[in-house]
């Protein structure tokens, strides 16, 4: 299910939150709207931990993860280091990288098996993310852009993109990625879709200007309401047309 | 709805070496390309080119087009100053402006959580009364998708009036009028305030007006002046929806007070406020929109109120903190403001 939530009347929600399989990050400082609206969705099943990276409240660009770890940037302080480490399960690596491009969630787009990434970045941090976050890593742009962490968000099901990639772009990626894409936009036409929400396997959180059609596109894509028998109707008529012709 | 296509978010450029503050808004001050040209002469405003409609809907073409050249002191300097050449158009508020509208008003009641969205699509429904300013189109810097300004990431400025009686019905103004009634904290100027927000309200126009914090100074008269013009045409040809003007839409332009909310600093140390003979005197107030001052001189009411929100003040105003400031001025007063506001940008 996908939830439409607020900020502090922002609708970057991807800006201020992280939803990864195992564990989700929120930031402090908002109003506790934000914190419960997770914490509804997710308390029994994964921690919400509230959190700062390097003293500031955009967690959601700065840090890059999924359930088998979490990359921080080099800006993170000790103590926030170590509140993740205790807060975290301790399956998931938090491990601190020295990388000039330091807003790491911009930078790296990833689900639990693949991730792509901003083509500048260091080889090193390659082979950390795909140390850590135990991911094949593909460097990418999406529609242009180099900052692929911000242009797209994807989880195990589905993913949605930045909505000027071509269609050979979208192919390519969905090739790579090994699951369905779409290309869209959230909050009323954003095209910074990882800015605008923030997704896993089974629940999305959007901005609270996301349309209606927006998020029908969110909820398919992302395969969240699967349960819905108007779904099962949807993919048959797919395949019934297939065939007339 | 009209198109919903999705807005272009320009990819953000290098920072330019100068950047007063670290406004959020000025951040999206790095579209301007800089140029080599050398400083000219003033800018040259083109006249107005706005048609009184009568009783036809058409799209209004772009109202005016300012060519402003922004210039800097050429004092003895090492490095080489950057001109930078702006164009900006004015245009009628429209859908496709919300993104860049809503940023604008991202911080209009202080940190409450409000139907921010809602307030702006208000202001964009209103397409008689209210303008907004962009740059004029880039040359090829980007997809050349621009068409009658659809670009609205580089969106400088919004400015309307919203007729607190006419929309007394949406959940916004009524979350606003709330909240200005909880900032007040004089009881006289409160039970003066209240009579103006509930029973008065459909004579008070609410004048919401924001802009980028580094936007040229020239573009503000024009800028109200377009506003009052198009109140004054307002109460003769209010249109909606292609129907024929009603008297009621008239009279919600016949304002007898404006209403605004807006932002100063405010010297945080008290002595200095009533030192004024001394060496390093400084203002009591600060005007972030130099207009205000002039509208705080002929307002009937105002006040200020302290800020939750964090505050992004630089080095060289420590001394300050940023305070709300709500007034009210009778729309008699309007054409005493538009002569001051012009004989304060001839001064400067």
């Amino acid at each position: 299910m996908a939830t439409r939530i607020q900020f502090e009347n922002s609708c970057e929600v991807g800006v201020f939150s992280k939803l990864t399989n195992a564990y989700c990050l929120v930031a402090i400082g908002g109003s506790e709207n934000f914190y419960s609206a997770f914490e509804a969705e997710l308390a029994d099943v994964i921690p919400v931990v509230k959190t700062s990276i390097a003293g500031t409240r955009i967690i959601g660009r700065l840090c890059a993860g999924n359930k088998n770890g979490l990359l921080l940037p080099h800006t993170t302080t000790d103590q926030e280091l170590q509140h993740l480490r205790n807060s975290l399960p301790d399956q998931v690596v938090v491990q601190r990288i020295e990388e000039r491009l330091s807003a790491l969630g911009n930078c790296i787009a990833c689900n639990d098996h693949v991730a792509l990434t901003h083509p500048d970045l260091d080889r090193e941090t390659e082979e950390l993310i795909a140390d850590v976050l135990g991911v094949e890593v593909f460097r990418q742009t999406i529609a242009g852009n180099i900052l692929v962490g911000s242009y797209c968000a994807f989880s195990n099901r589905g993913g949605l993109v930045h909505p000027h990639t071509s269609i050979e772009d979208l192919d390519e990626l969905s090739t790579l990625l090994q699951v369905p894409l779409v290309a869209g936009t959230v909050n009323r036409g954003s095209e910074v879709i990882a800015a605008g929400m923030t997704v896993n396997d089974w629940t999305a959180f959007c901005g609270s200007d996301t349309t209606a059609t927006e998020l029908s596109v969110v909820e398919s894509v992302f395969k969240l309401r699967e349960a819905q028998p108007s779904s099962i109707v949807d993919e048959m008529r797919k395949s019934l047309i297939d065939s007339y012709v | 709805m009209g198109q919903r296509r999705p807005a272009k978010r320009r990819r953000l450029s290098r920072t330019p070496s100068l950047l007063l503050s670290f406004s959020p808004f000025s951040r999206f001050l790095l579209f301007a390309h800089s140029s080599s040209v050398p400083k000219s002469g003033s800018p040259d405003p083109s006249p107005s080119s706005k048609s009184t409609v009568d009783g036809i809907a058409d799209p209004k073409p772009p109202k005016a087009i300012k060519r402003m050249e922004s210039s800097e002191d050429e004092e003895e300097k090492q490095e080489k100053i950057e001109m930078v050449q702006a164009d900006f158009e004015f245009f009628d508020p429209k859908p496709g402006d919300f993104n860049g509208v809503k940023l604008l008003l991202q911080s209009y009641l202080d940190k409450k959580p409000w139907d921010l969205s809602g307030f702006v699509d208000l202001i964009l429904e209103q397409t008689t009364v209210g303008t907004i300013v962009k740059s004029a189109s880039q040359d090829g810097e980007e997809e050349g998708d621009d068409d009658g300004g659809d670009d609205d990431e580089s969106l400088f400025a919004v400015i309307s009036a919203l007729n607190l009686g006419r929309y007394a019905g949406h959940g916004c103004i009524k979350e606003l009028k709330r909240f200005l009634l909880e900032v007040c904290s004089d009881e006289s100027t409160k039970t003066k305030l209240k009579l103006l927000l509930e029973q008065q309200a459909s004579d008070v126009g609410l004048l919401v007006s924001q802009r980028f914090v580094n936007c040229p100074y020239q573009l503000v008269p024009p800028l109200y002046d377009a506003l009052f013009d198009e109140v004054s045409w307002a109460t003769e040809d209010e249109l909606f929806c292609f129907l024929k003007p009603t008297q009621e839409l008239r009279d919600s332009f016949r304002l007898k007070y404006y209403m605004l909310l807006t932002r100063i600093l405010e010297n945080k140390n008290v002595n200095q406020r009533k030192a004024k003979q001394s060496q390093d005197y400084e203002e009591p107030f600060i005007y972030i929109k130099a207009e205000d001052e002039i509208f705080r001189e002929l307002s009937l009411l105002s006040f200020t109120f302290r800020l939750h929100a964090e505050q992004l003040i630089s080095h060289e105003l420590k001394n300050y903190r940023e305070m709300g400031l709500v007034m009210v001025v009778k729309a008699d007063d309007i054409s005493k403001f538009r002569e001051k506001l012009k004989s304060l940008l001839a001064k400067s």
